[in-house]
């Protein structure tokens, strides 16, 4: 019905609510990361110097943004090379820069992961860079990263995982959005033996068990 | 005397290991690399259990996942009980306790020996049927005994201390069987750089080698075996599973194995280790190499513990050491069964006869003949055993001459002396991975058995399994297999890659024989078995066969052919060449039933894996889940979340504590946690079009700022979900959907978005975890919300009903929604989730004053019922649309483009008079609580079947109101307000209520818009 695309007069950023999420810089609030009753921190100051087959750290309260649009409008594409300073990866593909990175999710999504401080101002940006039909949503409190580094954590993958976790089918770089154990992760191969997954909120805690779980056979260690 | 029946040399065994372990409450030694069964075989012990129907003492007959009757019940302790394990493959330990299964009493003495010794007139095949089903009453006090008689093992009293784990694997080339065959293929597809995956169930690899005397590339068989073993472990992209039987090959090539990780080693795994591991795998290619079984004939008393496979016989004596017996007399329809015989005549014991049941012509010989008579070893051409005597043990074979059909005696019965009887006849194909892709088996007279036929599977077959059992062809397939399977893969192998060679030997052909015939008729003679697991005779069969079951498939279902643990695998070609014989048709006319997956038993922890106890289900938590935890909530479950159900207080009673918490709300006020419902983020210039079909009302005009509810239909008309949704700006919208519903209905918007409206510019996007929802209800909401909000005016005309504002919460930017589920003044605080804990913290401080009240889901509920506002799923079953609930207000039928369910609830039978009513029940008795789901009708005293008016769906007892409510659907309810309806009650009461409004509480809303 509409052709946002080709109608100049179509304005984003004057079509959708986008607020700060955060309280301001002074406030006494602190955020809450969806795994902060499982207190790693204290767990990996427990545990400072060992050596884990599997090391498990959070990256918490991070900013994160999903984006939504089509990669045929230019006016898409280029908003986010403007406001990022990368194209958007194709499909499958994770792509980094500095403390930015984007996840391709599916054909007309991706997840941006951004400081948390400056979620905002980038969430800002791109409503602001953004034409044509599109969506810019945050969603920095409903999920959060988990980075697992060691020699088992492929096999970790694999009692966790259908898909195939070999690296000549999961190569550096490979994103996906798939099962894991009865939950779903996005799941990236950021080194040889590195691995990041994007778990959500309400599923951390399962996450969590299952991991640990998961690991009695093997060494797991958890840093900050 | 200890291990009487161990050779005092040879054997793949540890003989500096000795072990020992107990069956039947007895302690016996073995060694480090026997099975259970050879052990028991060294040891002397002959029967090892009870058989299903008959209770007759039944001893060792296979050695492999053949074995019918050695079904052990294993286990030291109550935790660590595995019933139905084969003693042919438990590989023996330090400890091992174990217990015949069929046997109770025990197996030296049977009690159903009067029933067994009396014969067939007595058990006939469809005997329980026959016998016990009638009269029905009693089946049950006969099940029982029965059960318990014919034994199948018991699970344990205790849950499991084991641990179970799952694997997913991926590989370009999957072979299953680690044979000649199968191990030529891993080589050739290893070294082309496939990833490999090799499989096979026994301890060791190497297949039939284990046991064989013959030399490949010119060394012993197992030294060739070591050497490809050696090669493969080397191999990077290579993985080796013994112990780990490939037990389904389902759709898309993917296959499940189960791997039996410590089950060699203890009664229980250490911890953190698995015990059994099931591997998921998908894969680009499978070689079946999984083998043949050998079939034994059918003769009279063939269930007498020492009649054996000869291949059996042959394994005991050259892997194991154990010659299970002193006097063999061997039976075979073709040359390769002669082996046993050699090897039991090379272990130093009395070989008494070699019955050959071909004929052969004047003084026609052959190789394995002339083999036998250089050994001194008597051979009787053209004759058979045609019945065994003894009873724990044979102790002599009556012998006949045959016809060279085999269907007739052409001469005398004679006697010969022997404790054992090993026979062959022929080996049937290892077929049963190949039947669970649904590829139906082919007949092949040649093979004189059924072998793989065509498949849609990426699948090759490799040796015995394709009828091929000459080694040097094995090894031959099996490379051509690996070499093919790794090129249809995609890598580089060389199709006419050499295979390893062994030396060929020319055979007589073998002849098509499964029933020897004996003097008397089948029906007379003595018990010919063709199923030993299920006591299934030969006499059997021809019975179903008279009395009318002609397919194969009812034979097998009548008799019980291959229903065992074991599924048949060694009688079913038996039985089915018997049935064809005896309805004079072809056994491929006859054809053959099938098998499904699993091949062998998995245990329930295989298939459980990790997901049990804590991970069985995921639960999902709020941010402030732990602020409950700290408060005493009780928890319900809605779909996997935990929320909150009530908060009872020291010393109360639940409904103590639900009065208590319903009164604070309407007294003052009360703070739910809502952060569980569904929350979409919708964009796009064509959001509130899409709104607008997928709801039953009117978005067009819905302002920014403003929030609105909607109901969602089906196709049907029929209500499956509702909520709240808010204009945040013009293209922009946040829905809110029910805690269980939030899923389905994001789909729901997508799939609609997707097929059916792809030109429409919308976007959806999941912001259920993102938000922590507060909901502050009750007539001071108002006064907290001044406490904890900093800067904007709450007052009824700057923020009014079902308006949303931006605010700042205690610091935190939040949106505010000024929506109610009680019919109070209520704000919903929406902030990010990792802000969620300290918000709530703040408010319940700041509250404190108000006594501010945390309520769970059980008040959550009454308060709505007081408001008559529905809980979609439990006033709705997918059989009422808006009008049944007289939401017809939230129906717009003047929209441009319509809406899903607009036609559906405009059917003839949705717009009928009759139709059942969302009302309200008032209970004469205003302490009675009608229960939920009670029937309503007009007259209690009417003879049942009563006239059904309808149920109650939702009914609490209000403390707030004083009197008990209810919603019910009533037949017409609509326009029966005021009559009086009665609720019947399983103890003959009948609950007196009047219909009235749903809508008990404040009926113009003027509490909500304060």
């Amino acid at each position: 019905m509409s052709d946002s695309e080709n109608n100049p007069a179509f304005n984003y950023a004057a079509s959708v609510n986008c607020m700060d999420q955060r309280p301001a810089a002074q406030s006494q609030i602190e955020g809450l990361s969806p795994l902060h009753h499982a207190d790693l921190a204290t767990v990996a100051k427990a545990q400072l110097g060992q050596a884990g087959t599997i090391q498990l750290s959070e990256l918490k309260l991070l900013g994160h943004i999903i984006l939504r649009g089509n990669l045929d409008n230019p006016g898409f594409t280029s908003g986010v090379q403007l406001t990022l300073g990368m194209a958007l990866p194709g499909t499958l593909q994770m792509v980094s820069d500095a403390d930015i990175s984007i996840r391709w999710i599916s054909p007309d999504e991706w997840l941006v992961v951004v400081p948390g401080e400056r979620s905002y101002e980038i969430e800002q940006a791109l409503v602001n860079n953004l034409q044509g039909h599109c969506a810019v949503v945050n969603v920095s409190g409903g999920q959060t990263i988990l980075r697992l580094e060691g020699e088992d954590v492929q096999k970790l993958l694999q009692k966790s995982v259908p898909l195939d976790v070999h690296p000549l089918s999961f190569p550096i770089g490979k994103v996906v959005t798939t099962v894991f154990a009865k939950t779903q992760a996005v799941i990236s191969r950021t080194g040889n033996q590195q691995w990041e997954l994007v778990i959500r909120r309400s599923f951390s805690d399962y996450v969590w068990l299952w991991l640990q779980d998961c690991s009695a056979e093997f060494k797991l260690v958890i840093s900050e | 005397m200890a291990q009487q029946n161990r050779l005092i040399e040879g054997g793949r065994i540890a003989r500096d290991s000795v072990i020992n372990f107990s069956y039947n409450g007895k302690t016996y030694p073995g060694f480090v690399g026997d099975t259970l069964a050879s052990a028991m075989l060294a040891n002397g012990i002959d029967v090892v259990g009870r058989s299903f129907k008959y209770s007759r003492p039944r001893g060792i007959v296979a050695a492999g996942a053949e074995e019918p009757n050695a079904i052990m019940q294993l286990g030291a302790t109550e935790a660590t009980q595995v019933p139905n394990v084969r003693a042919t493959q438990q590989e023996l330990f330090a400890g091992l306790v174990c217990q015949a299964t069929n046997g109770w009493p025990n197996v030296e003495f049977d009690m159903m020996s009067s029933l067994g010794s009396v014969g067939a007139s007595v058990m006939p095949p469809g005997f329980y049927y026959k016998t016990f089903m009638y009269p029905k009453s009693m089946w049950n006090t006969y099940e029982k005994f029965i059960r318990k008689a014919a034994g199948l093992g018991r699970s344990p009293l205790e849950a499991d201390p084991d641990r179970y784990d799952h694997y997913n694997q991926h590989a370009d080339v999957v072979i299953v069987g680690a044979g000649p065959a199968g191990l030529s293929a891993a080589l050739e597809a290893g070294r082309s750089g496939a990833r490999v995956i090799i499989a096979d169930e026994q301890a060791e690899f190497g297949g039939a080698l284990l046991h064989s005397k013959q030399s490949v590339n010119g060394m012993p068989a197992m030294a060739w075996v070591a050497s490809v073993v050696a090669e493969l472990a080397a191999l990077d992209n290579v993985m080796m599973l013994p112990k780990s039987t490939v037990n389904g090959y389902h759709d898309h090539n993917f296959l499940t194995i189960h791997q039996r990780c410590t089950d060699h080693i203890a009664d229980r795994a250490e911890a953190n280790v698995s015990r059994q591991r099931m591997h998921r795998v998908r894969t680009k290619w499978v070689v079946l190499a999984s083998g043949a079984h050998e079939r034994p004939l059918v003769y009279g008393n063939n269930d007498v513990p020492g009649c054996m496979l000869a291949d059996a016989v042959s394994t005991y004596i050259n892997r194991y050491a154990v010659v299970p017996g002193k006097q063999l007399v061997l039976m075979t329809t073709n040359d390769g069964g002669y082996q046993a015989a050699f090897d039991w005549h090379q272990a130093g014991r009395e070989v008494v006869a070699i019955l050959d049941t071909r004929s052969y012509q004047g003084t026609e010989t052959s190789a394995v003949i002339d083999r036998a008579r250089e050994l001194g070893i008597k051979v009787l051409t053209g004759s058979a055993v045609v019945e065994v005597q003894g009873s724990k043990r044979v102790s002599a074979v009556s012998i006949a001459s045959l016809n060279s059909q085999g269907d007739q005696l052409t001469g005398p019965v004679s006697q010969l002396s022997c404790d054992t009887v090993a026979s062959s006849g022929g080996w049937s194909p290892a077929i049963h991975l190949s039947c669970h892709t649904g590829s139906r088996p082919v007949w092949s007279d040649q093979v004189i058995g059924f072998i793989p036929g065509d498949t849609v599977q990426k699948q090759l077959i490799a040796g015995a399994i394709g009828g091929t059992f000459d080694l040097q062809s094995c090894l031959a397939q099996g490379t051509k297999a690996g070499a093919q399977a790794a090129s249809n893969a995609g890598f580089d192998t060389n199709l006419d890659v050499a295979a390893a060679t062994a030396e060929s030997v020319a055979e007589t052909t073998p002849m098509a024989l499964f029933h020897i015939p004996h003097p008397k008729e089948t029906s007379r003679a003595p018990k010919q078995f063709v199923d030993l697991q299920n006591d299934v005779t030969a006499a059997g069969i021809e019975l179903a066969t008279r009395e009318g079951f002609e397919s194969i498939e009812h034979v097998k279902r009548y008799t019980a052919l291959g229903f065992g643990t074991d599924q048949g695998k060694l009688g079913n070609i038996n039985g089915m060449a018997i049935a064809a014989k005896s309805m004079q048709k072809t056994i491929p006319q006859t054809g053959t039933t099938i098998f499904r997956p699993n091949y062998t038993p998995v245990t329930f922890g295989a298939i459980a894996g990790r997901n049990c106890g804590e991970l069985f289900d995921p639960k999902r938590f709020s941010a402030m889940h732990q602020w409950h935890l700290d408060n005493g909530a009780l928890f319900e479950d809605v779909g996997n979340w935990k929320r909150p159900w009530y908060f009872p207080q020291p010393g109360e009673s639940m409904q103590q504590s639900l009065e208590r918490e319903c009164l604070a709300v309407r007294d003052s006020a009360g703070v739910l946690d809502a952060s569980t419902l569904g929350k979409i983020d919708i964009q796009g210039p064509d959001a509130r079009e899409f709104l607008g079909r997928v709801y039953t009302n009117a978005w067009a005009k819905l302002a920014v700022g403003k929030c609105r509810y909607g109901l969602m239909c089906g196709e049907d008309g029929m209500v499956f979900d509702d909520g709240v949704t808010a204009c945040l700006a013009d293209n922009h919208f946040v829905m809110t959907t029910t805690t269980g519903g939030a899923a389905r209905v994001l789909e729901w918007l997508e799939i609609y978005q997707q097929t059916e409206w792809p030109e429409l510019e919308v976007y959806f996007n999941t912001v259920t975890d993102h938000w922590s929802t507060i909901t502050v209800t009750g007539p001071n909401a108002r006064k907290i919300l001044d406490e904890v909000v900093d800067d904007i005016d709450l007052s009824n005309d700057s923020f009014k009903y079902m308006d949303w504002k931006a605010a700042t919460v205690m610091g935190v930017p939040a949106r505010i929604f000024r929506i109610s589920f009680t019919g109070e003044l209520s704000y919903e605080i929406n902030v990010q989730a990792n802000y969620g804990m300290r918000i709530w913290e703040a408010v319940m401080e700041k509250g404190a004053a108000f006594n501010l009240t945390p309520y769970g889901t059980e008040t959550m509920h009454i308060l709505r019922a007081e408001k008559g506002f529905i809980i979609a799923g439990q006033d709705t079953d997918g059989s009422v649309h808006p009008y049944d609930l007289g939401m017809g207000w939230a129906v717009s039928q003047k929209k441009p483009f319509s809406f899903i369910g607009k036609r559906g609830m405009a059917r003839e039978d949705c717009v009928k008079e009759d139709r059942k009513q969302l009302v309200g029940l008032m209970t004469a008795e205003p302490k009675k609580v009608i229960p939920e789901g009670s029937q309503a009708v007009d007259d209690p005293k009417q003879a049942i079947p009563m006239t059904m008016l309808g149920h109650v769906t939702s009914s609490y007892y209000s403390a707030c109101l004083g009197h008990s409510i209810a919603m019910a659907y009533i037949r017409n309810g609509h326009k029966r307000m005021g009559e009086t309806v009665y609720s019947p009650q399983a103890d003959g009461s009948a609950i007196e209520a009047t219909i009235c409004s749903p809508i008990f509480l404040d009926p113009k809303g003027e509490r909500q818009n304060v």
